[in-house]
């Protein structure tokens, strides 16, 4: 089942397009990578979803239903930025957002010091928003997000801001509620986050879709890179894009070498053996997240 | 409860009603209903004024001590007249001076006042037909007393008296205990002939009821001695000072003309000043939460849950609730001092909450309160949606208080001089001033098509407001850090981004 799909969505703001004709299927219990840099459209694409903005063409569907207020009972929303009524207490501030999620009173409570006491606020659970520091704040507003045990969980760049103490108990709350069958959808332009949590993942650009697909897919758009450790130069093997020269000792030479498009490591050692190039290193370096996110969305923009 | 725009409403109620200034606004009426009567009974008259005379022939202080008390029966009689009007008591006595209503009360019929027996006798009368919950006369406090004048003094002559008198006057605080003197009058012998001065020592200006007191008799006795120094025979000078003019007085019985177009609006012009006072708290405190919910970046977090209309309307609600609490609460602590006390302000509230015993009086001030603090309400709401600060909010809320605000001071005037004048009718169609105009004319009597049709032209309004100003919420409650400036308020009214 799909738990979001966005089909031809487009979105503009006046003059300025902010997202161009989106389509892109998020299934159900996956964690979902939603990557772009700044002005990307992340976050309108977003807000489009929870219908906090219309797009101006296109379809949106959310847990098979169009998008509306009549879905907060099963969504959970997390926004990049966070703020809370001051003078509630952080237990009254849960309960109110689970109420507004259609929860009643006594459940919206109950949840909500189960979570405070998950996060280590229980103590505080009746200490007003202004008091918390900064941190507990945060926990606070990720526990309004999920009080309701969301299907689908959204989260608008939910590192940012936090310290890495936090950072690491958010990565734990999104694979717990992951495991518990929650669809996540989480926008970011940290990609290390990316890589440790996201089964699949979009990559936006200029508010189109430069990228869908799971991070094998998307380091495979990348040519392939290895480190060769050689007497002579392998410029001239078939499938060698370009070399680079890296250091060497004893006669031998490190080589960076880039295969083209589409290239495969494997023919390249196949043809050093038939040709009897001596090797003393044959070493694939798989690409980081990072370097497809600059390969594509940099490209991208570069052209934007 | 789960419905969205309830629970925001309950929210931004709790909110409020967790401020300080919420608890203080609300108890300011309730203390100014208690300390009223404190302070009533502080800012009476102090205390009736003591006069010495010092009369060396002993002929003019008799006269004026006669006519001081003369004067003050005047006021007993002219008391006890409005008091038998006001009671409707005429019937106990139709032929008394008191049940005569319409004149000047003249020397000679004050004379026969007193000889029938003064107020004790005419209270006595009136019993007759008085109702068993009838209030008590009051008679006034006489406004001066003669005091005796030590015999140290009154043998001085004025060049003694100029050092002695003044420190009479007011003594200092050492001399507490003496009585004190608020005049001292000298009459010399002569004063007859015109040559030696009348004096008054006082420690401030002479009120001017003692001078016409001392200046009337004391030209009487000048004109006798006048008339008899013509030749003219003493009994034809003594009938000479009898003449005096019989004085009809034409005015309303109590509580009708001018009066009660005065006693029936304070209650309305009370509630128009209160809708304009909790209004101007309660959307103040309003603006304070919805700009709170955009410079904290929270409004995202609550727009995933409710629609920007649920929020809409659940903030309106919830301000609206505000208010009407503070005024119910005020009205409740108003009706539990007209009656359930006695004293000052509770004489005052109870006519003027007459007009609330008329059901369509009472429906159409509930409507135009209502509908006031929506109109209003809404604009405070848009302003908080549209400002990232509080400073930002003022720029905006100056000039729309300004507009909304300042015509009330003349409204006010306006409705008491006469409620159906052309230019107050025509406040009354212009829906921005419809509910305080309406508020403030109601208990003067407006004819019930003018209620109608303003009632209907300010729904109208707000209906076009909510529309138009809801587009401008809408639109303005994600573009926290831009500031929009008119045009491009008309262009979110119209709808046009």
């Amino acid at each position: 089942m799909t738990a979001l799909l966005l089909d031809g969505v487009t979105k503009d703001f006046g003059d300025k397009r902010a997202v161009d004709d989106l389509s892109f299927a998020v299934r159900d219990g996956e964690v979902f990578g939603f990557l772009g840099g700044n002005g990307a459209g992340k976050t309108t694409s977003l807000r489009m979803v929870l219908d906090i903005i219309r797009p101006t063409s296109g379809r949106i569907e959310i847990l098979g239903r169009r998008p509306g207020r009549e879905n907060s009972a099963d969504l959970g929303f997390l926004p990049e930025e966070r703020g809370l009524y001051r003078t509630m207490t952080a237990l009254e501030t849960i309960t109110y957002f689970g109420r507004l999620k259609g929860m009643t009173r006594g459940d919206a409570r109950g949840q909500g010091k189960v979570l405070l006491d998950r996060f280590g606020l229980g103590g505080s659970a009746n200490t007003k928003i202004e008091k918390l520091s900064k941190g507990m704040a945060q926990k606070v507003q990720l526990a309004t997000a999920v009080v309701n045990a969301p299907k689908l969980l959204i989260l608008d760049e939910p590192f940012s801001g936090l310290d890495p103490v936090n950072q690491g108990l958010l990565e734990d709350e999104i694979r717990t509620l992951s495991e518990r069958g929650s669809t996540i959808v989480f926008s970011t332009h940290v990609m290390q986050h990316a890589e440790r949590l996201c089964d699949r993942l979009l990559l936006l650009a200029g508010g189109r879709k430069a990228f869908e697909g799971t991070q094998d897919e998307a380091r495979a758009t990348l040519p392939a890179r290895l480190t060769l450790t050689s007497r002579g130069t392998p410029a001239g093997l078939p499938g060698v894009a370009s070399v680079t020269q890296a250091g060497g000792r004893d006669g031998w030479t490190d080589w960076d070498v880039r295969l083209d498009p589409g290239g495969d490591p494997g023919d390249l050692l196949q043809a050093c053996t038939e040709r009897g190039f001596a090797l003393r290193r044959f070493e694939q370096s798989r690409p980081s997240l990072h370097d497809v996110f600059i390969h594509i969305v940099g490209g991208e923009e570069a052209q934007s | 409860m789960s419905n969205p725009i309830l629970l925001v409403a309950a929210r931004e109620f709790r909110q409020i009603a967790n401020t300080r200034s919420f608890w203080v606004t609300l108890l300011i009426l309730p203390l100014a209903l208690a300390i009223g009567p404190l302070a009533s009974h502080f800012m009476e008259k102090p205390h009736t004024e003591t006069v010495m005379l010092i009369d060396p022939s002993g002929q003019a202080a008799p006269a004026i001590a006669e006519r001081i008390e003369l004067e003050h029966q005047r006021q007993v009689l002219q008391s006890l007249s409005r008091y038998s009007e006001s009671h409707d008591l005429d019937r106990a006595d139709p032929k008394a001076a008191w049940a005569a209503h319409d004149h000047y009360y003249s020397d000679q019929e004050v004379k026969a006042f007193i000889a029938a027996g003064g107020a004790k006798r005419a209270e006595a009368e009136m019993q007759r037909a008085a109702a068993p919950d009838t209030k008590p006369f009051d008679e006034p406090d006489p406004d001066y007393r003669i005091v005796p004048t030590p015999a140290a003094i009154g043998a001085r002559g004025p060049a003694d008296l100029a050092r002695i008198l003044p420190r009479l006057i007011n003594p200092p605080r050492k001399d507490h205990g003496a009585e004190p003197l608020d005049y001292a009058v000298y009459i010399p012998a002569d004063f007859a002939s015109g040559r030696a001065p009348v004096q008054i020592w006082s420690d401030g200006g002479v009120a001017g009821q003692l001078m016409g007191v001392l200046q009337d008799t004391l030209t009487r006795a000048m004109r006798l001695h006048f008339l008899e120094a013509q030749g003219v025979r003493p009994e034809m000078a003594n009938a000479a000072q009898l003449i005096a003019p019989m004085i009809a007085v034409n005015r309303p019985s109590p509580g009708k003309g001018h009066e009660q177009v005065i006693i029936r609006s304070i209650l309305p012009l009370l509630v128009s000043y209160l809708l304009l006072m909790s209004l101007m708290l309660s959307g103040s405190w309003m603006l304070q939460g919805t700009v709170e919910e955009r410079s904290n970046k929270l409004i995202e977090t609550v727009l995933a849950c409710v629609s920007p209309n649920q929020l809409m309307y659940g903030k309106l609600i919830g301000t609206v609730a505000v208010g009407l609490t503070m005024v119910a609460v005020w009205v409740a602590c108003a009706i539990g001092a007209a009656f359930a006390t006695q004293g000052m302000i509770a004489d005052f509230l109870r006519p003027a909450l007459a007009p609330l015993s008329q059901p369509s009086v009472a429906l159409a001030m509930i409507y135009y309160f209502f509908a006031g603090y929506i109109m209003i309400s809404m604009i405070f709401l848009t302003i908080g949606a549209m400002s990232d600060s509080f400073r930002d909010a003022q720029s905006y809320l100056s000039p729309v208080m300004l507009v909304i605000a300042m015509p009330f001071a003349i409204i006010a005037q306006a409705v008491l001089r006469d409620p159906s004048s052309l230019g107050v009718r025509i406040m009354s169609w212009i829906p921005i001033y419809t509910p305080f105009t309406m508020l403030a004319r109601l208990g003067a009597g407006v004819p019930l098509w003018e209620v109608i049709g303003c009632g209907v032209t300010l729904a109208t309004f707000i209906a076009i407001e909510v529309v138009m100003l809801g587009r401008v919420f809408r639109a303005s409650l994600l573009g926290a850090g831009s500031k929009p400036g008119l045009a491009h308020i008309a262009r979110l009214m119209r709808g046009r981004e």
